[in-house]
């Protein structure tokens, strides 16, 4: 059978792919760039399809919170919103990384800071994969570049949040979420049935079935003690996801004496400077980390001895480029090109920059 | 000889609730929480609803409350316990779900999650524990606090001039079109406490039935806030916050 392709924005991908892949729940407020997630869904009608529960909430606070409560009871569940909404979100997304529960949460990112603008940005790298809200807490962080990423990292995403018990973020921006292309939405995934969540999620409120003691979910200890306790072992989980889950793209660095570094919308245009790079004589590679965090520091510092200098293009004023820094740790120059506040640029324009900046 | 051979079960007239467990409380003495738990205990082993009740804690002094009732609990985020509730109920419509949620959580930082929660007619029931006073972080202004009534963030009493007026949430909220009940209670006579449970285990019923929100507000003391014995406090409530708070149903829809 010939695949099932279909033309659509990449924020109308997540609300299909969330409803192929059984997700429970999905709690939101409109903002712009995101919309068409909650509009999809609700024109989609999937509770009369597989009993999937949609909810315009009255605030991103009250969609957050509806997420750790959903979370809390064992459920798939998910939110999305944009840079200003994310911002309100923190509260709730530190509890849920707290309670060590699993949940999805999309931002499609746009201009800042403040109301800023309704144009793509990714000024949001270091609220997303520095912490957000308060307390030493990490985002599972996948960084799409596609629409075809924008489907599959709903899978992806949930997939890691339940193995680690910790929330997963699609970090997106405008561009991503509004560009239409091809895509190829995942297969139909039942919902899992009440006994299949006790059995996967054995700390999930479910009322006290056949007796067992009381499921509490909180982030709440008061015995000092105890609460560092629990820092330690989400740190030892933290460690484990940045050994075992860095994700990442290589295109043409085997042989590259430059790298591009850059993720989601800015690594599309990315592949166009390495394509006129070449045509020019320069070899010039881009590295794009899927995973924002954990990030892919080991193979980024591996390129620190084969390169005489990396670019971090970023839609920003520059933030993951202090992460490139620490990962090549003085060892190759690393400079920043970015443009603010919803402009993004043109490939010319980072060319110019990796020449004036590294040549 | 044991217990069970002095009390027959037919002239048992008195017992602590199945769902209360052994842990100390940290209330004060004179507290309203301490009955208003056990009396949501006893309507969940009354309704033998244990193995699906889900309650939702809120941050103030009822933040432990899941440490009081073996029954299966989420602690939220200050004032968000509603939001929170919807999302359990419509996840799971076969549950029982219900909020506890003191004046300073439900009526001020949570007042958004509490109308609209109300509003959807969520089928969840809110235990709304009204004592006029932060509790939990010393005695502290709470949008229910009584005009001329001193806290420690008022402490020349309450001036409307300076901080508006005391908040009638009840009555807001047996406005809305989502609410099937909402009643004011308490807990300071064995009178009340009768008819408190009376109507906490009606607010229940509705809750399973699926006929939309249900509010139960209690009406209550704080002797360490008010810095008042148990006895005087039940005393001052009666002369002070049951004239600006009358007892009763504000709607019951049947």
């Amino acid at each position: 059978m010939a695949e099932d392709i279909k033309l659509m924005k990449g924020n109308e991908a997540i609300a299909h792919a969330a409803i192929r892949y059984g997700v429970d729940g999905y709690f939101g407020y409109p903002i712009t760039p995101q919309s068409e997630i909650l509009e999809t869904l609700m024109a989609e009608m999937p509770w009369e399809k597989t009993g999937m529960v949609v909810l315009q909430a009255e605030s991103e606070v009250a969609a957050i919170n509806m997420v750790y409560g959903g979370a809390g009871s064992g459920k798939k569940v998910m939110t999305s919103s944009s840079s200003p909404g994310v911002s309100l979100k923190q509260e709730g997304i530190s509890y849920i990384a707290g309670a060590e529960l699993p949940c999805l949460i999309v931002n499609v990112m746009r201009g800042g800071p403040g109301l800023g603008t309704i144009q793509p940005s990714q000024a949001d790298y270091f609220q997303t994969v520095k912490g957000g809200g308060h307390g030493d807490y990490r985002l599972i962080t996948l960084a799409p570049s596609s629409v075809q990423e924008m489907a599959d990292f709903v899978g992806l995403g949930f997939d890691l949040a339940f193995k680690y018990n910790n929330p997963a973020i699609i970090l997106a921006d405008g561009i991503i979420g509004q560009m239409m292309e091809k895509v190829v939405l995942p297969p139909f995934h039942a919902r899992r049935t009440e006994e299949e969540i006790i059995a996967q999620c054995p700390w999930a409120v479910q009322g006290r079935k056949g007796g067992r003691k009381s499921n509490i979910i909180t982030s709440l200890e008061l015995d000092p003690a105890k609460m560092e306790e629990n820092n330690i072992r989400f740190q030892a989980k933290y460690r484990k996801i940045e050994e075992n889950e860095v994700r990442h793209e290589e295109f043409q660095c085997e042989d590259a004496d430059y790298l591009l570094i850059a993720f989601g919308s800015s690594a599309r245009i990315c592949q166009k400077v390495v394509e006129i790079a070449r045509s020019e004589g320069i070899k010039l590679g881009l590295l794009r980390p899927i995973t924002l965090w954990p990030f892919p520091t080991k193979v980024i510092a591996a390129y620190a001895d084969k390169v005489k200098g990396m670019l971090s293009v970023e839609l920003n004023a520059g933030q993951m480029v202090e992460d490139v820094r620490l990962a090549v740790n003085g060892k190759v120059r690393v400079e920043h090109f970015g443009r603010l506040g919803g402009i993004v640029f043109t490939p010319d324009e980072v060319l110019d920059a990796l020449k004036e900046k590294l040549f | 000889m044991e217990l069970n051979d002095i009390i027959k079960p037919e002239n048992l007239v008195y017992e602590k609730p199945r769902l209360m467990n052994e842990n100390p409380m940290h209330y004060c003495p004179g507290c309203s929480h301490g009955v208003i738990h056990k009396l949501i205990a006893e309507v969940i082993a009354d309704m033998g609803l244990e193995d699906k009740t889900i309650g939702i804690s809120p941050v103030g002094c009822a933040v432990f409350a899941y440490n009081y009732l073996d029954i299966d609990w989420i602690e939220a985020a200050h004032g968000r316990a509603p939001a929170i509730a919807s999302a359990v109920k419509r996840l799971n419509p076969e549950k029982m779900v219900f909020t506890y949620q003191g004046d300073g959580d439900l009526a001020a930082i949570g007042t958004a999650e509490t109308i609209h929660a109300a509003n959807r007619g969520e089928n969840i029931v809110i235990v709304f524990v009204n004592n006029a006073i932060y509790g939990m972080t010393g005695g502290q202004m709470a949008p229910t606090t009584l005009e001329g009534m001193p806290t420690a963030t008022c402490p020349y009493g309450r001036n409307i001039a300076l901080n508006g007026y005391p908040l009638k949430i009840g009555d807001l909220l047996a406005q809305l079109e989502g609410t099937c009940l909402v009643t004011r209670q308490s807990v300071q006579t064995a009178a009340a406490v009768r008819k408190a449970k009376k109507m906490l285990r009606k607010a229940f019923e509705n809750a399973m039935a699926g006929k939309g929100t249900s509010v139960v507000e209690f009406v209550s003391t704080c002797s360490s806030g008010w810095k008042m014995t148990p006895e005087k406090a039940n005393k001052w409530m009666e002369e002070n916050m049951f004239p600006f708070y009358p007892l009763g149903d504000l709607k019951n829809v049947e």
